[in-house]
Formats: structure tokens, sequence, C-alpha cells
């Protein structure tokens, strides 16, 4: 009982808190101390309310229960997040966005692949990854490459079409002008093209962060090596062992959340003419 | 007023129609999904075995991304089958699982290598591509592995463990010398995608002395503290016992009836009539009751599994005898 009460003290002292920070003068320091602070008084509520109600750790581990896992099994957390991230995520996204970003050039070159590629690369994107999976399993082995190529089966269409739509987002009087210079192709592209497209390909590399994450961890699940996120999660719980899962959960938020905000980094340094990132 | 007179009649029969069927309810989490490995519970549902015995029973299938331990934790279910090994880890775990009846006597388990792949033996494992199921079912492969001194991290001289989806593809392709099998589940997928026996080599946990009780029926204890509750297992074990025996003098049926209940409709006639004479030979030795030495094997082979073992002390109160004591008697 006296958990509960804790835990809604807790929760309401650093709700007002929260409430005159926000309200006070802003600064750079306070528009990170808010989330944070919110994030916070959410753990502290989880904690409470879980040993208040005497929730089993097999239903719902408490936050410290988590953290100290967390702290306790680093070198294994490590491990996977090389597997899962480094090995199978990371390439299947470099192999898929370059993939797409040369389909997408060569679509923009002809209307005949325009028509053609298109609907194939819909085609594949309508693929169903728990049906894909296995099967890329049994070609491309149990190793983190199979991994890899459901990674890159699920960026290629987000980022294709990313990429087709930026090409086409230059207006007819750039082009006149392009013309007027007596630019090439590729001399157009380069200077005109490519930049105008830059907004929507970052918006298709954003999307396919967190798409690539998703589907190395799923493809984990049938069959694997035995170690790497998705093995790990599936295996603790089958051993009930549901602080180890929450541990791998918390650097899949991690790895992903760094992984985007590298991206939207990256996107805020090439795009600085963009208006959205003049502020 | 005729009305009313009417409704209150009507009302009266409800409620005695209702009285009469006040069977008492009880949820079975089943380990996989519907297949003649769960024979004697279909039996019993269909042959009115629980039905007689005043219980309406509830058949839940289960599946790949299903713990039973997990299903009973959240109270989704009365009683669960599970293998001994993952109850009492979960138990370590703090989740007060209990053994009220062990129908399977023999473990199922193998493990099935390709005879070109350069295994005749246990000794020829070292450095080799093993094949294994986890989510719960790894316990007895480590503490096989760790009685042949073998280590399962892929370093030299030990063997390399892949996680194993649920069909046998690593062995077809050649991607691991050995999978796991069950004597009357996967091995016959082996022997239906071509490989003949001669072609194999089967190590049965069972012959190798290191098997575990599996398919036990397993309650919370805070359960069987109640008098109703521990009545209800009592018909509900006896009931379940009968149907396996049932199942086990008419097999073919038995098959029959699991198809008639597999909602998936996936399974075929011919595997699941000789997975039912498989299980048979497993449940024909046991009569519910769990056996104490079998019990103890199970429990001292999870101990010494190495530097890592399953569990770390003996557990105590992890079975009773007292449901089978006044269910067979």
């Amino acid at each position: 009982m006296n958990w509960l009460i804790y835990a809604l003290i807790f929760w309401l002292a650093s709700w007002a808190l929260n409430v005159r920070i926000a309200n006070s003068a802003p600064s750079r320091f306070k528009s990170i101390l808010v989330p944070m602070l919110f994030g916070f008084s959410l753990l502290g509520l989880w904690e409470g309310l879980v040993s208040g109600f005497n929730i089993s750790p097999i239903l719902l581990p408490p936050p410290s229960m988590i953290a100290a896992r967390f702290a306790s099994s680093l070198p294994i957390l490590w491990e996977d997040f090389v597997q899962t991230f480094v090995k199978g995520a990371l390439s299947g996204y470099f192999i898929g966005c370059s993939a797409a970003f040369l389909t997408a050039i060569a679509i923009d070159r002809s209307d005949f692949l325009k028509r053609g590629l298109l609907p194939i690369g819909n085609f594949v994107a309508a693929l169903p990854i728990i049906g894909m999976a296995p099967v890329l399993v049994m070609w491309f082995g149990f190793d983190w490459q199979s991994k890899a190529a459901v990674v890159v089966i699920m960026v290629f269409f987000p980022m294709l079409v990313n990429t087709v739509a930026g090409l086409s987002a230059k207006n007819e009087i750039q082009n006149d002008l392009m013309k007027t210079y007596g630019a090439g192709y590729w001399q157009s592209l380069l200077k005109l093209g490519l930049p105008a497209a830059m907004p929507f390909i970052f918006n298709g590399l954003k999307i396919c962060t967190t798409l690539a994450l998703i589907g190395a961890i799923v493809a984990e699940f049938f069959g694997s090596p035995i170690r790497g996120m998705g093995f790990r999660i599936s295996t603790e719980v089958g051993r009930l062992s549901l602080d180890m899962v929450w541990a791998e959960i918390t650097v899949a938020a991690l790895a992903g959340s760094a992984f985007y905000g590298t991206m939207a980094l990256i996107e805020k340094a090439v795009t600085f003419w963009h208006p959205s990132q003049r502020s | 007023m005729k009305n009313m007179i009417k409704g209150a009649i009507a009302g009266a029969a409800m409620l005695a129609a209702s009285m009469a069927q006040a069977d008492d309810d009880v949820t079975l989490q089943l380990k996989w999904v519907t297949q003649a490995q769960f024979a004697g519970y279909y039996v019993a549902l269909d042959k009115g075995f629980y039905k007689e015995e005043g219980l309406n029973v509830t058949i839940k299938p289960g599946g790949p991304d299903i713990a039973p331990a997990q299903v009973i934790a959240g109270g989704g279910a009365d009683v669960v089958l599970d293998w001994m090994p993952s109850a009492l880890a979960s138990r370590e775990k703090g989740l007060d699982l209990v053994n009220i009846a062990q129908p399977f006597k023999s473990s199922g388990m193998m493990l099935t290598c390709r005879k070109d792949a350069g295994i005749t033996t246990s000794a020829d494992f070292a450095d080799k591509t093993l094949g294994v199921w986890f989510f719960g079912n790894e316990y007895p492969f480590l503490s096989w592995m760790s009685k042949l001194g073998l280590k399962t991290d892929g370093s030299a001289g030990g063997v390399t463990v892949l996680k194993q989806g649920f069909n046998v593809d690593p062995i077809l392709q050649k991607q691991a010398a050995c999978v796991s099998t069950m004597t009357y589940n996967e091995y016959w997928q082996i022997i239906d995608a071509g490989l003949t026996p001669e072609e194999l080599v089967v190590f049965k946990y069972e012959d190798e002395g290191v098997s575990t009780l599996e398919d036990g029926m397993y309650v919370l204890g805070d359960n069987l503290k109640d008098a109703a509750f521990k009545d209800k297992m009592v018909r509900f074990v006896r009931a379940s016992m009968k149907g396996w025996k049932y199942a086990e003098m008419h097999t073919d049926e038995a098959a029959d009836i699991v198809l008639e209940n597999d909602a998936s409709g996936a399974q075929t006639e011919k595997h699941q009539r000789r997975m039912m004479s498989e299980v048979a030979k497993l449940t024909s030795g046991s009569n519910g009751a769990l056996d104490v030495a079998d019990y103890e094997r199970t429990v001292q082979s999870l101990l010494q599994a190495g530097s890592d073992p399953v569990i770390t002390k003996a557990p105590e109160g992890a079975w009773t005898s007292e449901i089978t004591d006044a269910a067979l008697n």
C-alpha cells in the first residue's frame, strides 16, 4: 500500500515540477530537462505500481530489476548488439538503401523502367516478413547474412518510393535553366536533381532506420546462431527471464533512437538550405 | 398475470437447467499445437469422460510463441502441460508450479544426425553444428552436452549450436550435422523428406541416460490449498488418464479424434496415426502417477549441468502425489 502512495506522490511532485519549469523562461537545458523528468516520473510510477500491486516479475518486472539485469549482463548485450544491429541491421540497411537509391535513379532516367520496376518494388514490399524470413534463412544460412537479406527487403521499397518522389521534385523552370546552361544529364542530376531530392531521400533513410532494426530482430525468431537480440528475446521469454527481455528491449530502443538521431543530424548538415531546417 | 406466471415458470426452468449443467470449468493449456501428442485429453473430451466427472474442460492449443508457464502465471489456464526442466526452471524464477500427474513415462526426445556428416557415436559431436530448440526446450540438451564435457559456445573442441526453427530443414540442407527431433513428430518429417533410416544415426535421450520428464500436468501451488480446486483436479486427472488409456488401446480412433479437433486443419491423417502409435509407447508405462525415481533422475541431470546449471538447488514441493493418489484408487 505504501508503495502505491509513494508512486502517486512521486508522480504528482514531478508533474508539478515539470509544469513550473515549462512555464518559466525557456532555455536549452530546460528543453532537455522536461522530457527527462517526464520519463523518470513514468519509471517511478511503474516501479511503485508493480511493487504496490505485487505483480509477478514473470509478467512485468520493475525498472530497478531491469536496470540491475542490464548492468550485470553488459557483455551478453554487447555481443547481441553487434550480431543483430551492426552485422544484421546495418549491413542490410546499407545494401537495401543503396540498391533502392540506384534503382530510383534508373527509374528516373527511363519511363520504361518506371512503369516496370515500381510495381515490382510494390510487390516486394507487400511480401509478409514472417513468410519471407524462414525462406531467406533457408537460402542464406542461419547467421547474420539471412537477417541482412530480410532487412534489405524491408527497407528497399520505402527508400525507393521516397527517392523516386524526390527526383521528380524539381520543376520545369529549374530544368529549363539547366538546359540553357547546356548541362548534360549527369551534370543536371548532380547539381539540381539530387539536391532537390535530398529532403525526400532523408525521409526514406529515417523511416528505414527503425524498419531495419525491427526486421533484423524479427528475422532471428526463425532460426539463428545462439546470439543476437531476437534470439535472446525469444529464448528468455521461454525461460521466464522477463528482466533480460526488457534489457534487450532497452538496447533496441536506445540503438534505434541513436540510429534515427544520427540520420537526422546528417540531414540537418546536408539540407541546411531547406526551409524546414531554417528556424 | 398469466404472462408473469409463464415468465416465472420459464425462469425456474432455466434455473433448473443451468443447475443441472453446473459443471466445473477447467482450462487446459497445451504445450504445442493440436496433435496426437495430446490425444488423451482430446479423447477424454470427445468420449465424454470429462463430462462424466462433472467437468467442463476447455483445451487451449499452444504454439511456437506460447510459454505454458507464462499462461498459468497470467491466469489464462488452470492446468498446463510442460516439460519438467522448464517447469523446474520457472519454479526457480518464483513461479510455484507443482506437478500433479505424469502421463508420459518415457522421453521422446532425440538428436538425429546424418551419417555422411561423420557422426556415428556421441564422441563425434566435437566441432560439429547441432540444431536445438530453445524457448525452454533447450535444457535437456544443455545438460547432456555438459555431461559429455562439450562446450556449447562455439569454441574449438566444443559444439556449435543453432537455434533451429520448428522444422527439420537444417539437416536436410546440411546446415547442421544433427537436429533435435521427437520420436513421434520431427523424425518422421525427415523420413518423409526423403532421407532413409539407414542414412541417419539416432541418439535417444532415454538411451543416453539424460532423459527428462516430458508433458506433465502442472498447477499453481496456491490453488492446491483450495479443497474445491483439488477435488476438480482429482476428477480431471482421473478422466484424462482414462482418455490416455483409451487412446493407447485405439490409436487410429484417437488420431481421428485429434484431427476432428484440429481447428487449424494443418494435420494429416497419416502423420497423426503414426504419431499416435509412437506416443502410445511413451505413455504406456505410466498410470498417471509420477515415478519418484524418474523425478530424482531429472533433477540430478539438471543440477549437474556443468558451469551453467539449469537449476541451482534441488527443488522442494515441486510435485505432489495427493491428486493421483485420490484419482487412481
